[in-house]
This record gives structure tokens, sequence and C-alpha cells, in this order.
């Protein structure tokens, strides 16, 4: 989920820059030139998926692809987040340049903990249920991760947007699932056709 | 060059402004704060401006949020108020000077600011390939709703999870054939991040 302008604190959204930069620092250190070309086109693909709306019963939502992109990219995730952020700023007219920071940190920050975290289990799964299960949890997880990251940020800046950060968190919960199940089936159709793909 | 300028410089400006408006709750300096966008408002009349009705009505969202959640009705409302003209004034500057420039003006502002030249390759070459994969993932979307149109429950999320994969395999493939086309003609020496 996106933070708009003006709801978080001065030092918070500082704070915030500080953490995106050391990413964006590590993530391009990481890439050499050539790898860039493949981040780009594999990131404008996460861009495209996300836009994509999904109908659950009357209302709809789309997914953020979180734990696909940790898992996919690994620790190139924070420029390809910060990139993805900055061209739905310019392109949908959504978010701004100084939450920039803060949004990119939520977000690649989840990722690259669930690559962390679940990267390896899923690349030496040897059955695809085990691998699909993983999948399953890594992206719950990653959603999860981010609400939660966003509601301490929220926190920090006033200890009152607590009761809303509940709320929030717990309206991530069915998105949470369902992230979980397409991360699955995307992990298990890659590690059917296209193993070499994960990071 | 003058170009390059501006767009630099208009960043600069949105990031302070932001920043600037986020240091205190005191009306009186949020008024001050809202002379900017108001000048730029009646020089420049933006016209990227209708994004502000959806932005307004998640304010509007917010805005009973606070109020029900704050431990004090009217604090949370102000609260929220507060947050809901911040979000207005930061969006009119921004509507000013960033959106006409558009994505071309981003990295014009980043290279003027002196960014590492591999993010702004990256945003480039994110751009074109989101211009160029759009239509591929368009178009098998399209034809797995008519293979079996009204699929619901967890078939759906398989189907797009599957066309998703594709998409990113192809994408794949495509970055290695432009990695080959970029190197033919030079390399990124010659990768004009201008045009």
């Amino acid at each position: 989920m996106h933070i708009s302008e003006g709801v978080l604190s001065g030092e918070v959204l500082i704070s915030c820059w500080a953490g995106t930069c050391a990413g964006l620092a590590l993530g391009l250190k990481k890439t050499d030139t050539k790898k860039i070309v493949r981040v780009a086109f594999l990131s404008s693909v996460f861009f495209l998926a996300s836009l994509v709306n999904i109908r659950i019963g009357a209302s709809s939502t789309h997914l953020s692809f979180l734990a696909p992109m940790g898992l996919i990219l690994g620790p190139v995730v924070f420029p390809a987040v910060f990139t993805a952020l900055l061209l739905q700023g310019v392109l949908f007219h959504f978010g701004g340049v100084l939450v920039l920071g803060a949004n990119t940190f939520t977000m690649a920050f989840s990722a690259l903990m669930t690559y962390i975290i679940f990267g390896r289990a899923i690349r030496e799964s040897k059955k695809i249920f085990q691998a699909m299960t993983f999948a399953f949890i890594a992206g719950a997880f990653a959603v999860i991760l981010s609400a939660s990251l966003v509601g301490a940020l929220l926190g920090l800046t006033d200890k009152n947007f607590l009761t809303a950060v509940k709320i929030l968190l717990a309206a991530h919960v069915p998105l949470a699932l369902i992230e979980g199940a397409v991360t699955s089936f995307l992990i298990s159709w890659l590690k059917k056709n296209s193993p070499e793909f994960l990071c | 060059m003058v170009e390059k300028k501006f767009a630099g410089i208009s960043l600069l400006i949105i990031f302070i402004y932001a920043l600037v408006i986020s240091l205190s709750e005191n009306i009186f300096f949020l008024l001050a704060c809202a002379v900017l966008p108001v000048l730029l408002f009646f020089w420049k009349k933006p016209e990227g401006l209708g994004a502000l009705k959806k932005i307004n009505l998640v304010n509007l969202f917010m805005i009973v949020t606070l109020a029900l959640t704050w431990p004090n009705f009217w604090e949370g409302l102000i609260r929220g108020l507060i947050i809901a003209f911040r979000v207005n004034m930061v969006y009119i500057v921004f509507a000013a000077l960033i959106l006409p420039q558009g994505a071309a003006g981003i990295y014009k502002g980043l290279k003027f600011l002196k960014a590492p030249e591999k993010i702004i390759i990256l945003i480039l070459l994110t751009m074109r390939g989101i211009y160029i994969l759009n239509e591929r993932l368009d178009s098998a979307l399209i034809s797995a709703r008519l293979r079996a149109p009204g699929l619901k429950g967890l078939a759906k999320f398989k189907v797009f999870a599957y066309i998703t994969a594709s998409i990113l395999l192809q994408g794949s493939e495509k970055s290695e054939r432009v990695m080959t086309a970029i190197t033919c003609r030079g390399g990124f020496e010659g990768f004009n991040v201008e045009a």
C-alpha cells in the first residue's frame, strides 16, 4: 500500500530516504550495466501486472507482486521498486516525490526480506508442492510485512494513528492470501519451465 | 541544457516544499505554505488536476477513519483535514512543475542532479519495456478471457499468475535482444539519455 504525501513527519521521511538510498546503493552495486536491461524489462512486467484490476466480490483490487519481485530480482529489488513507483507517480499522477523514499523503503525492504528468508528454500525445493507452499507463505509474508512497516511509520509519526493501523492491517489479510496464491502459482510455473529464473 | 536545468530545479523545489510543509501543523504556517501552489495554479494553469478528485475521495475516507479512531473526535478530524490540505498543496506543485515534463523530465532532472547513470538508464529502459510488454500482456489477458469467460476463484488467480510468468520469460528474452542491440551500437557510451 502507498502512503500519500503529507501524512508522515519530516523526521520519518528523511530516515526512510536514508534507508532507500542505502538499498539503492546496494542494489546498483550488485548490478553490472549488462544486467540492467534485464532488471528493467522484468520490473516493467511487474509494473504492468500490478496494474491489472482483479475483482473480488463487489470490490476490486490490484496485486503488488512484492514476493515474486524479491524472489526473482534479489538484492536489485530496491532500484526496480524505486523506478516503478517513480513512473507510477508520473504516468498515473499518484504518489509524490518526497514520500517516494518511504514507499520504496516499505515495499522494497519487504521484498528483500522475503528473498533473504524464503529465496534459498524455494530455489532448493525438489518437489513443486514444497516450493508452492513456501511461495504461498512468502507472498503473504511480503504483504503483511509491508503493511506492518507502513503501520510502524505511521506509529512513529503519531501514536494516535495506531487504532487506524490495526484496521489497515486487518484489511490486508485477504489481500495477503490472494498474493500468496498468485505467488505460489507463479513460482510453480517458473520452477517447471524456467528454474534458472529464481535468483 | 535549459530543459535539464528546469527539470532538476523543479524536482528540488517539490522535494523541499513537501519537506517544509510536513514540518509543522501550525495553521498559519500551512497557510503561508499555500502561497506557492496558489501562485503556480494561476501562473502555470496545470492540466493534470483531474486526479485531485480521486485523491480527495481517498482523503475523505482517511478523514472519516482518523476522526473515528482518534481518542478525541475533533482532534482526529483536524488532523485529517491538515493532511488532506497538505496532499492537495503538494499535488498542485507536482502537477504544475513535474507532470507537464512527463517521464522525460524525471530523467533529465535526475541527470542534472547528478544521479547515478545506472538508475537513469534503468528508468529509461523500464519506460520502453512498459510500452513494449503492455501489448503482450493485454493480448494474453484478452485471449484468456475469450477462452474462459467468467473464470472465478482460484482458477482465475492461477491463469493470471501463469500469464504473468510467461510474460516475465518473454521480457527476459526481449531484454537479451535489446542488450545485443545496445552492444552493437557501441554500448552504453552511445546510449543517448537526452533523447
